[in-house]
């Protein structure tokens, strides 16, 4: 397993972040489903070991994250997509990515070659050279995107990934995520069900810190066959039926 | 819960082979993007403006335009150094990266340190290109000597301690306001230290701005006769080094900055750079201010410093010819002809000087902040006699003119030379006093006054070598005898001179006796 989660949790003061997930997750594309406020980007900031968890085990990549030697051997192979991403308006989008590339220590002779391929990835080579100020919200989401798999990473969390993206580049995306999903784990924290449902293999739906569903979008989806409640608006698709379904009888 | 259970990805990633060359390139993108190097132009105005401008007017001579250099270069990049590195320092919490660059490998004392190192690398550049420039116009006019490279080692070594101080800053207390605030702090810090100095055994003179005696100033005696004393800059160089190291190693000891033996080793080389920083200010304490007007510091001190440097005086090719040390060479044609009236007026009789030479000031550190300056020993010396010439404190530049420089020669060395001859000393009798006048006002020197000259500058007494006497009170008997003797012919006077000088020297003449 690339992910090992049992009983986390991630307290911030008084708020209950994440309440006991478990969670586990092999090569592939993993979506993360929730409302907002649910836990997603929390749990996805412990798995990325950007905060340690309050309690619970957390191991990535056969590894125990909580130990200064494997946390850092962890961070070589991964690739993290935050939900807000920060940036150098000054750096242009290949010296961004080439960043990244030399923080996360791969081989210098690699990094050049792997930068060229991870901006084309993204379909920005022809932006390579632009300075980031210069780039739209939706190209800025692809940079990000392009520092997180440059250094093939073989655990990808990607946080709203697609927010910003336009139609066009959401198709795209899909399948990257697919392609990346054939070597690596891939979670992809979301609330777009429709991308869940074209990229994904395995989904988790968390509510109020814990993961109230896991299974493939099919059995999300059958989860939403089931007549609703009178007055109950479920959604359109099959996939935001089970979602609507599911978390309404998590709180029920 | 469903599983997938397929193998972990388990071939670990070594860690680079190439540390040095990761560090290279993160360190070529840093450069590329560094505050400092937009700064550059700001720094270059300010050099421009207030240092070079004014280090230029001085005299060329190493040691004013060196001593002007440390201090003035300092104060010129501290606040785009300070203000520079701490919004480096503080970039990824302006720029909202903290969360993805703190999940990357690199540890982030080795990233934090890349980046100060860019920042501290530009304004090295600039120092380098401004030292450049300054010393290599003075190398085009000064006539003899070399640079003096511990003032420009201070000014060096005080750009990483400023650039580690406004980093750390930005690093530890990151806010837009961080480089604005840590930039004028630092000023203000470095600017009002020099105010709590209090003659030549303070603490506070491990402050990079003092180059030497700080109530001395820029001193042209300092640094010409005898080698630059580097004791004060090695203990200033100490402090700004261990400074420097201490504030960087503290950039590791946050969690999350590296491993537990790498904050260990960051908290034992913090400790080591304070005790460095703290012993180099309990050395500059025990500094004090030698006869060569340089800040010795005891146990830092070699007594091989102490040798006179040779030189070859420039001499005139006057009857008694007047020899500057040659890098006074460009004063010597206004040294000869502010004296050239006295030597023509004594050459040839008893007791003249064979050589006006120049000598070396003494300094002594009075009480607070006063400094005195003035020859060791007599005026005149040796045998056959050789008249020691000091010259003044101050030479033509800024605040003073050609004329003022001859003006301030014929008073002191002028009335000097003529008081020895005569032989009034402090105390001369009324027909030497005579004498002293006529001599004087018939080398149009100007009339001795009473009482003797000693001309406090600010903190500073420069005491003239030998005080002429005063001249006689109008009415007197001594007044009377002076208007007779005025009264010869200059070869009348001449001749009684040739015949009686030594007895008047010797006290046996009476104003009777005066012709």
């Amino acid at each position: 397993m690339n992910v090992e989660i049992t009983g986390l949790t991630r307290r911030f003061g008084r708020t209950m972040a994440v309440a006991g997930a478990d969670l586990q997750a092999g090569p592939g594309v993993f979506g993360l489903l929730g409302p907002n406020g649910a836990g997603k980007t929390s749990l996805l900031r412990m798995m990325a070991t950007a905060v340690p968890p309050t309690s619970g085990r957390l191991r990535l990549l056969g590894r125990d994250p909580g130990s200064y030697g494997p946390r850092q051997e962890i961070r070589r192979r991964l690739g993290y997509l935050p939900q807000n991403l920060g940036y150098y308006p000054g750096f242009t989008v290949a010296e961004f990515v080439e960043y990244f590339a030399l923080l996360k220590e791969m081989p210098p002779a690699r990094v050049q070659a792997a930068v060229a391929a991870a901006v084309e990835r993204v379909e920005l080579g022809g932006k390579a050279k632009a300075r980031l100020r210069t780039l739209s919200g939706g190209m800025l989401r692809r940079v990000g995107i392009a520092q997180a798999i440059v250094n093939e990473p073989e655990l990808l969390l990607l946080d709203e990934p697609t927010a910003g993206l336009d139609p066009q580049q959401r198709m795209v995306f899909r399948g990257l995520l697919r392609d990346l999903g054939q070597r690596a784990t891939v979670v992809v924290s979301t609330h777009l069900v429709e991308d869940v449902g074209a990229a994904c293999a395995q989904v988790a739906l968390m509510d109020q810190g814990q993961i109230v569903f896991h299974g493939t979008p099919a059995d999300l989806v059958a989860r939403g066959e089931a007549p609703a409640a009178e007055g109950q608006d479920l959604g359109d698709s099959p996939l935001e039926r089970g979602y609507s379904a599911v978390l309404a009888g998590g709180r029920s | 819960m469903t599983t997938t259970h397929t193998p972990a990805v388990s071939r670990p990633r070594p860690a680079p082979r190439h540390p040095a060359l990761v560090t290279a390139r993160l360190l070529r993108l840093e450069l590329r993007h560094n505050a400092m190097l937009w700064m550059l132009p700001l720094v270059f105005a300010l050099f421009w403006l207030t240092t070079y401008r004014k280090t230029m007017a001085m005299p060329p001579l190493w040691n004013l335009r060196a001593v002007s250099l440390q201090s003035g270069a300092i104060l010129d990049f501290i606040v785009p150094v300070v203000g520079a590195a701490a919004w480096m320092g503080s970039r990824e919490a302006r720029r909202h990266t903290s969360e993805l660059i703190k999940i990357t490998a690199q540890p982030r004392w080795g990233r934090l340190l890349t980046t100060w190192a860019a920042t501290t690398c530009w304004a090295l550049v600039g120092y380098l290109i401004c030292l450049g420039v300054l010393y290599g116009m003075t190398a085009r006019q000064a006539s003899w000597g070399g640079p003096l490279w511990w003032p420009a080692a201070v000014a060096a070594a005080s750009l990483p301690a400023f650039s580690a101080l406004g980093f750390a800053a930005g690093a530890l207390l990151p806010s837009r306001f961080t480089a604005p605030l840590a930039a004028i702090g630092a000023f203000f810090a470095l600017a009002l230290s020099t105010q709590l100095i209090t003659g030549s055994q303070s603490y506070w003179q491990v402050s990079p701005v003092v180059a030497g005696g700080w109530d001395l100033g820029p001193d042209t005696g300092v640094g010409t006769f005898y080698p630059y004393l580097p004791d004060l800059s090695i203990a200033q160089v100490m402090f700004l080094a261990g400074l420097t190291v201490a504030l960087l190693a503290a950039l590791a000891l946050p969690a999350g900055s590296g491993g537990r033996r790498v904050r260990a080793a960051a908290a034992a080389v913090t400790a080591a750079g304070l005790l460095a920083a703290g012993t180099a200010t309990v050395l500059a304490g025990t500094g004090q201010l030698d006869s060569q007007g340089m800040i010795a510091i005891p146990a830092l001190h070699d007594a091989a410093s102490d040798r006179p440097v040779r030189f070859t005086p420039v001499c005139s090719h006057t009857a008694i010819p007047v020899c500057l040390n040659p890098a006074y060479a460009h004063y010597l044609p206004v040294a000869v002809t502010a004296l050239a009236p006295v030597l023509s007026e004594i050459a040839g009789l008893p007791g003249a000087p064979v050589r006006v030479s120049q000598a070396p000031a003494t300094y002594r550190q009075g009480r607070g902040n006063s400094v005195s300056t003035g020859l060791a020993g007599p005026a005149m010396s040796g045998r056959p006699a050789v008249f020691r010439l000091l010259l003044p404190s101050q030479l033509p530049g800024p605040a003073m003119t050609t004329t003022d420089l001859a003006a301030e020669i014929r008073s002191s060395a002028g009335l000097g030379i003529v008081s020895s001859i005569v032989g009034a000393g402090r105390h001369p009798s009324p027909v030497q006093q005579a004498v002293l006048a006529v001599l004087a006002r018939a080398s149009s020197l100007p009339q001795p006054t009473s009482p003797p000259r000693s001309t406090p500058t600010g903190s500073r007494k420069r005491a003239a070598p030998s005080p002429p006497a005063p001249e006689p009170a109008p009415g007197s008997p001594a007044y009377a005898a002076a208007q007779r003797f005025a009264a010869l012919t200059p070869p009348a006077r001449r001749t009684w001179l040739v015949r009686h000088l030594p007895a008047l020297r010797a006290g046996r003449i009476t104003l009777a006796q005066l012709p």
